[in-house]
């Protein structure tokens, strides 16, 4: 099966977290960033051409990825593509899926060896396989298969788009942004489809002024019986970080073992950028309980229930309590930390107290010092 | 095809048996043995000729390469496979002469690969071998042999009299120029060892290998034959004098000691606190460690892709290992990928690849820094059933 893979990097607005980057380069669970997930998923199933889309602020995401050789994705044919505006065919930032689709027409022709298109988003992490994804699509003959997931839908968070099925399993309900019931299924924001489909369907809506894929796309053809929709169920671990206070709490996530067994382990290794750190020094002072620690750190203070990433330092006598601390930051001796997430190089002066809330943990600023 | 012209390329020996490290090596090259966590023995001088701006590394393996060739793989870890870059594996091989076969010793090694070494024309070449723990700054000891005009420029080191029968010696004069080279001497008479780092011009090299394998009653061996022939045919040899941190793990014992001497607040050997000259290791993707409420780790490396739900004393966890609850390990060296089940105790141990610890065994023993060192080892993938005993100094 001729597969081509795209991803979408700035579906979600992390505020601080995603100021200077794109919601694909936000650095998640001790050494990774969420696109390494998607990107380890694509490649493992063999997804051999990727265009990564990005609206903006995709310099920290480029400098990551690098040739994609990583993820073996440094081909002679196909590989990576970054598409960015200027790459496009239109200057402006795109409004919507579909425009961005549409700007990058020119990708979707090249690969012409190509029957299908995955397409993902940024903002929801998982170890899938995605070989069954599209043995499902096949299989099924429908125009488009959504991969969903149960148990997200709440009553209060919003979903970009949530699913309902009756008794026999068919699909009685699809509403979008929408803070769906628990009888809902989210999707998460992988879909497949035939590229010929997609390309005839990018052409219309752009033609009639409709740029969102799941509003304009997926609803509103469902509601006109012009689609047939074939929905994947997953099972495994989904983490869905739309906001901070979700990201955060996902964060800490894996501290649980049956999370991180599935998230890392499920199918196949999740590949990052190699940074060639040292393994992490544990003090003779150290109190580490219940952490993710990556490597690198020089740990002599006490953390608990906290994510550390690469190179932090946490000096004699300072607390680090559910934090996620990103790399290359240093925690003063003495210091009090609590429900944080501190950015990238961060000084933390000795003795300084830092107290936030599982709801609102405090953000410090990338490169600042506190 | 075209080759880029080299100034310097180096020559890595990793063909050696490595017998003194027993178990560990049974199925291994030497230079592949696990090292400090994340590390096999040949990131070093590799990592060292990146560090040094060598990129065209040819390596010459022999016993049990299986591994080691993979590892090196195509040599991208360390940045060295570029278009004109290359880590490139070079095993023993059948020629139209029949002047080839097993490498019989390390200069006839480097001699069945003369014609590699041609390919890049170059001015000088560094012999390295793959079974050193060091860091050093290859560049720095060519512009000093190029300074000095010599023929081969040879790395030494201060080693204490009582390891005198390890080493060979090198007699210098005031300026540093070699007069006289002694094998493993009983009573040496300087204390500059030679460290088995060699620079040499090419052109000196290639004419001293060819007549050493006209001669019949030669080991091809560098420091038997190749230094003294050329040192008394009046060549220019220089000492270079290195006293960074360097050994040899050889041994079980000094295999141990140099994984120790990562650790503490002021290592004997930091490998944490240089961004110039990192260690390139290839990547294991596994996830970063974790740390139980109920674990306890002081004094010690541990590396990703580890669960530690147990105790951990001065000692290095390597890369995918899980040490379970109430297990001890102290004093210890624990190698990628082994599970120490909980109750387990490992004291003053090397436990090698994949090995398996079951519940409540006991590895090892604590001795006396006076006493004699009896480090127990475990081989790759070696299983120790429930409720069993690894006495201090045996093997399994």
């Amino acid at each position: 099966m001729n597969v081509m893979g795209i991803i979408f990097t700035n579906d979600a607005n992390l505020g601080e977290l995603t100021n200077t980057r794109t919601t694909a380069s936000i650095p998640f669970g001790g050494r990774y960033r969420q696109v390494d997930f998607h990107l380890s998923n694509m490649a493992a199933a063999g997804i051999r051409h990727i265009g990564i889309i990005s609206r903006h602020n995709y310099q920290s995401l480029m400098n990551h990825i690098g040739s994609g050789e990583e993820w073996g994705l440094e081909l002679e044919e196909g590989g990576l593509e970054f598409l960015t505006p200027y790459a496009m065919s239109a200057t402006d930032i795109y409004r919507g899926k579909l425009d961005a689709l549409h700007s990058v027409m020119g990708f979707l022709q090249f690969g012409h060896d190509d029957e299908y298109v995955v397409m993902a988003d940024s903002a929801v992490l998982c170890n899938i396989d995605m070989t069954k994804i599209l043995q499902s699509h096949a299989e099924s003959g429908k125009d488009i298969t959504i991969v969903t997931k149960a148990g997200i839908a709440n009553g209060s968070k919003p979903l970009d788009l949530a699913l309902k099925l009756d008794a026999k399993g068919e699909i009685c309900d699809i509403a979008v942004d929408y803070e769906a019931s628990s009888e809902y299924l989210a999707s998460m924001d992988i879909f497949v489809l035939s590229k010929k489909f997609l390309k005839e369907k990018v052409r219309e809506f752009i033609a009639r002024n409709l740029f969102h894929m799941d509003r304009d796309l997926v609803l509103g053809l469902w509601q006109k019986g012009e689609i047939t929709i074939n929905v994947y169920q997953f099972e495994g671990v989904a983490l869905y970080n739309d906001t901070v206070e979700e990201y955060f709490r996902n964060n800490l996530l894996l501290i649980d073992s049956s999370v991180r067994g599935d998230l890392f382990g499920a199918n196949h290794p999740v590949y990052t950028k190699v940074r060639d750190r040292v393994p992490t020094y544990y003090g003779e002072s150290c109190e580490i309980d219940d952490s993710i620690v990556a490597d690198g750190c020089v740990l002599e203070g006490s953390v608990k229930d906290s994510v550390l990433f690469r190179d932090v330092r946490v000096c004699e006598g300072a607390q680090v309590e559910r934090c996620v601390v990103m790399n290359d930051t240093t925690i003063g001796e003495g210091a009090e930390i609590r429900y944080a997430i501190l950015d990238k190089d961060i000084t933390v002066r000795p003795g300084a107290k830092l107290i936030g809330t599982q709801k609102n943990p405090i953000i410090v600023k990338r490169g600042e010092t506190v | 095809m075209y080759f880029q012209k080299k100034r310097c390329i180096a020559m890595l020996l990793a063909g050696g048996q490595g017998s003194r490290l027993k178990v560990l090596t049974e199925n291994t090259a030497k230079p592949a043995v696990p090292f400090g966590g994340k590390y096999r023995i040949i990131d070093f001088p590799l990592s060292n000729c990146v560090n040094s701006g060598i990129d065209t590394v040819g390596i010459l393996t022999q016993y049990q390469p299986l591994e080691l060739n993979e590892y090196i793989g195509n040599g991208q870890p360390w940045g060295l496979n570029k278009t004109h870059s290359c880590a490139q594996v070079l095993p023993p091989y059948e020629r139209h002469d029949k002047k080839s076969g097993w490498y019989k010793g390390t200069a006839n090694a480097i001699y069945q690969n003369i014609d590699f070494i041609e390919r890049y024309d170059p001015e000088y070449v560094v012999i390295l071998s793959g079974d050193h723990i060091y860091k050093m700054d290859y560049a720095a000891m060519v512009a000093y042999h190029e300074q000095h005009n010599a023929s081969c420029t040879i790395a030494v080191r201060n080693v204490p009299l009582k390891e005198a029968s390890r080493f060979g010696f090198l007699n210098t004069n005031p300026d540093n120029s070699i007069y006289e080279f002694e094998e493993k001497p009983k009573v040496p008479k300087s204390t500059n060892a030679s460290m088995g780092i060699y620079v040499f011009n090419w052109k000196v090299l290639r004419e001293a290998l060819i007549n050493d394998e006209e001669n019949p009653e030669s080991s091809n061996d560098f420091g038997k034959n190749i230094i003294p022939t050329l040192l008394n045919a009046g060549h220019k040899m220089m000492a270079y004098t290195f006293d960074g941190y360097w050994k040899d793990v050889g041994t079980i014992d000094s295999l141990w000691e140099a994984n120790m001497d990562l650790l503490g607040k002021e290592p004997a050997f930091n490998i944490r606190d240089d961004e110039r000259s990192k260690i390139y290791a290839r990547n294991s993707a596994l996830p970063s460690s974790y740390i139980d409420s109920g674990a306890k780790v002081v004094g010690s490396f541990i590396a990703e892709g580890s669960d530690i739900y147990g105790t951990i004393r001065h000692s290095i966890i390597s890369v995918g290992c899980t040490v379970g609850e109430g297990a001890l390990v102290e004093d210890s060296v624990v190698m990628p990928g082994v599970v120490i089940a909980p109750g387990a105790i490992v004291r003053h141990a090397i436990l090698g690849e994949n090995s398996r610890i079951g519940r409540n065994t006991v590895v090892g023993g604590a001795f006396g820094a006076k006493d004699k060192m009896k480090i127990s080892v475990t081989s790759k993938g070696a299983v120790l059933e429930d409720n069993t005993v690894l006495l201090p100094g045996d093997m399994r």
